[in-house]
């Protein structure tokens, strides 16, 4: 099986050809190995390289918070990953982006909108804080990601807003 | 004896165990989200207490002495954070007849307003930071608060009267930015202790942060103990805690152990408690605030103790006496750290990271201990903070407890959602944390000067097999199904994957 594989924002082709029990032929970007491979679990998988290397690994692969999104555990790192993702771009920037050199504030978390520090219409410098947004005890400053006017402001302080709500759009 | 710990997650799994080797009947209560928490299923016993918000739950004493008179409790331990350092609820618990394990209503009253805890410390010999001595509320303008910031001195720092763990805390530069500080520390002291009070503090430059742990019993006897290093701090958040430090000399830690006795005694203090201090590049100290409450950063003291201080604070609110040798509290066997693990994302600027755990293996071996509250298949949810363990490792010397703790983080699994876990690899490998060369501030400044940089770069390698593992992972799923098994090993089907899991035992 041949799929594309993003992982931390890269893409690679990778093949997967299935030679013995536990036993693969594994093509990335051209570059053929032989792997040996057992699964750990429910998310884990021994990696064993071949060719001689005998390098282990242990690696998870598990499904994040956000759909489609992959991520992958290895020696203490956590990197997202995707399968068969067209390079357009991550998720998240897919729901930021509205029309030609607009740009939205986006909730990266679910929390209460406790502030906002603009309104429509006002011009605003890149990184200027432009709502607070409360998330586990903690006030977080999200800034504008460009400067800009304000297009619009779509919550008021005291909102609840879930993860990817769209808080203000830049252009 | 049965108590009921007024808690959740980590601190309340720890009272648990403390209470389970004592042999002690445990009550949990919980909220809705937390039905399935791991505390709920520790405990012998677990009431509901209301809907997820803190406010509506773990904050209401009504619902908390219900729940104790319900099950039958002696005592409610409080655990920190909540209503820990609440003296309204330490009374209300003595009023219904229940023993609240902690300090005195009035001795947490007086240490809990910062500017009543300044001065007692005044009162008791004890250096304080130059500051306002009282509160300043809602009522004082603008224009005054420059004024009274000029007599306290630039840089400043805007704290609430009511405030702990970092919470409502601004650091000023200059006049100019004093107004938004002193704004944005009163809502945030507002929504997290219900008092938007706030007092100003001058900024010592380039302190360390070094607290002394306390124990007190009822009979006048206070033991101090070994201090502990917490000025790895992002934003005054204390994440990694040390003890001992490398700056504290044994004639230093008697000095700072005898003030905070001083302290102690001058609010007759019992229990377990925590004086903070800061401690300037030149080996001067000042007295900061008191946690009237069991620390979150308590393992590290016991690590190179041996002492359990959660089991002490039960002795001592059964009224027993301390029979602690004082020279064992007050010298260090090894070094151990802690680092606090949370659900956040250190790629994003450390935002919370709430979401289903999917799979989750502490780290174990030798000196290491985990401190932890959740579980696989746990939600993290949104209302409260989000840590979810206490990763500490100890060692003979320093520098053998941060490669310990390193090759802890390494093993440690949190699968499904991001955690500060890479954050703390890259902090155990950076030279001036080695050298144990860092002040309160140095965390913030090393950040600022990342600019954005990932905590998880992967080799080229690592991130080849990363995408092998991913493309796998794929393929099995897909139904590689039990065509790809080998005998004995290799890509079982999920189904026999989870009957080796079971057969293992």
């Amino acid at each position: 099986m041949t799929f594309e594989i993003e992982v931390n924002a890269r893409s690679r082709i990778v093949s997967i050809e299935r030679t013995g029990p536990g036993q693969y032929r594994v093509t990335v970007d051209g570059q053929t190995r032989a792997l040996d491979a057992a699964r750990i679990g429910s998310h884990g998988l021994s990696l064993i390289l071949g060719g001689g290397s005998n390098v282990s690994r242990e690696v998870h692969v598990a499904p994040s918070t956000v759909r489609g999104e992959l991520l992958v555990l290895l020696e203490g790192r956590t990197v997202t990953a995707t399968v068969n993702a067209r390079r357009t771009g991550r998720a998240a920037a897919d729901a930021g982006s509205h029309g030609p050199g607009e740009q939205a504030v986006v909730a990266p978390m679910p929390g209460r909108v406790v502030r906002v520090l603009v309104s429509e219409g006002d011009e605003v410098a890149a990184r200027q804080p432009v709502v607070v947004v409360e998330a586990m005890k903690m006030e977080n400053e999200l800034s504008s990601p460009k400067a800009g006017r304000v297009k619009d402001v779509a919550v008021t302080p005291g909102m609840s807003v879930e993860a990817g709500r769209v808080l203000i759009v830049i252009e | 004896m049965k108590i009921l710990i007024a808690n959740r997650g980590e601190i309340a799994v720890r009272i648990i165990r403390a209470c389970r080797e004592m042999g002690f009947a445990t009550v949990a209560v919980y909220s809705d989200c937390d039905r399935d928490a791991r505390h709920v299923r520790e405990a012998d016993q677990a009431l509901h207490i209301g809907p997820s918000e803190a406010v509506k739950s773990y904050l209401r004493i009504d619902a908390i002495l219900d729940a104790a008179r319900l099950s039958g409790a002696d005592a409610i331990h409080p655990g920190y954070g909540f209503l820990a350092e609440n003296a309204a609820f330490a009374a209300a618990c003595h009023d219904a007849g229940v023993t609240f394990i902690g300090p005195t209503p009035a001795a947490i009253a007086l240490m809990g307003s910062k500017t009543a805890a300044r001065a007692t410390a005044i009162k008791a010999g004890v250096p304080v930071v130059p500051g306002t001595e009282t509160p300043l509320d809602d009522t004082v303008s603008d224009s005054d608060l420059v004024g009274i910031a000029e007599s306290v001195g630039y840089p400043l720092v805007v704290k609430a009267v009511a405030g702990g763990g970092g919470k409502g805390m601004r650091t000023v530069e200059a006049a100019a930015s004093l107004a938004a500080a002193v704004r944005t520390a009163r809502s945030e002291a507002g929504s997290a202790f219900g008092d938007s009070a706030v007092y100003l503090e001058r900024q010592i430059v380039r302190p360390r942060h070094i607290e002394i742990q306390l124990l007190g019993d009822q009979h006048g006897t206070i033991i101090p103990f070994v201090e502990r290093e917490c000025s790895i701090q992002r934003r005054h958040q204390k994440v990694v805690e040390e003890s001992p430090s490398t700056v504290v000399s044994p004639d230093l830690r008697r000095r700072m152990a005898a003030a905070a006795v001083s302290v102690a005694r001058t609010a007759a203090y019992s229990s377990a408690g925590t004086i903070e201090f800061l401690l300037d590049p030149d080996g001067a100290f000042y007295f900061l605030e008191m946690n009237t409450r069991l620390q979150v950063e308590h393992p590290v003291t016991e690590m190179v103790t041996s002492i359990d201080l959660v089991q002490w604070q039960l002795r001592i609110a059964l009224g027993e006496k301390l029979d602690i040798d004082p020279e064992r509290a007050l010298t260090p066997q090894g070094h151990a750290i802690e680092c606090r693990i949370y659900a956040e994302d250190p790629d994003q600027g450390f935002l919370p990271s709430p979401g289903l755990i999917r799979g989750l293996r502490p780290a174990s071996g030798p000196g290491v201990r985990d401190d932890g509250g959740v579980d696989a298949g746990y939600t993290v949810p949104v209302f409260y903070d989000s840590m979810i363990a206490k990763l500490v490792a100890w060692g003979a010397t320093r520098t053998d407890a941060v490669a310990r703790m390193a090759r802890a983080l390494r093993e440690y699994q949190v699968l499904g959602i991001r955690t500060t876990i890479p954050f703390f690899l890259w902090l155990m490998r950076q030279p001036d944390y080695g050298a144990g060369r860092y002040d309160t501030m140095y965390l913030d400044r090393l950040l600022a000067s990342r600019a954005g940089e990932s905590f998880n770069e992967l080799s080229d390698e690592d991130e080849v097999l990363a995408a092998i593992a991913v493309a796998l992972d794929a393929t099995l799923r897909a139904g590689g199904g039990p065509g790809s098994a080998r005998p004995g090993g290799g890509l079982p089907s999920w189904k026999q994957a989870g009957r080796r899991e079971a057969l293992r035992g």
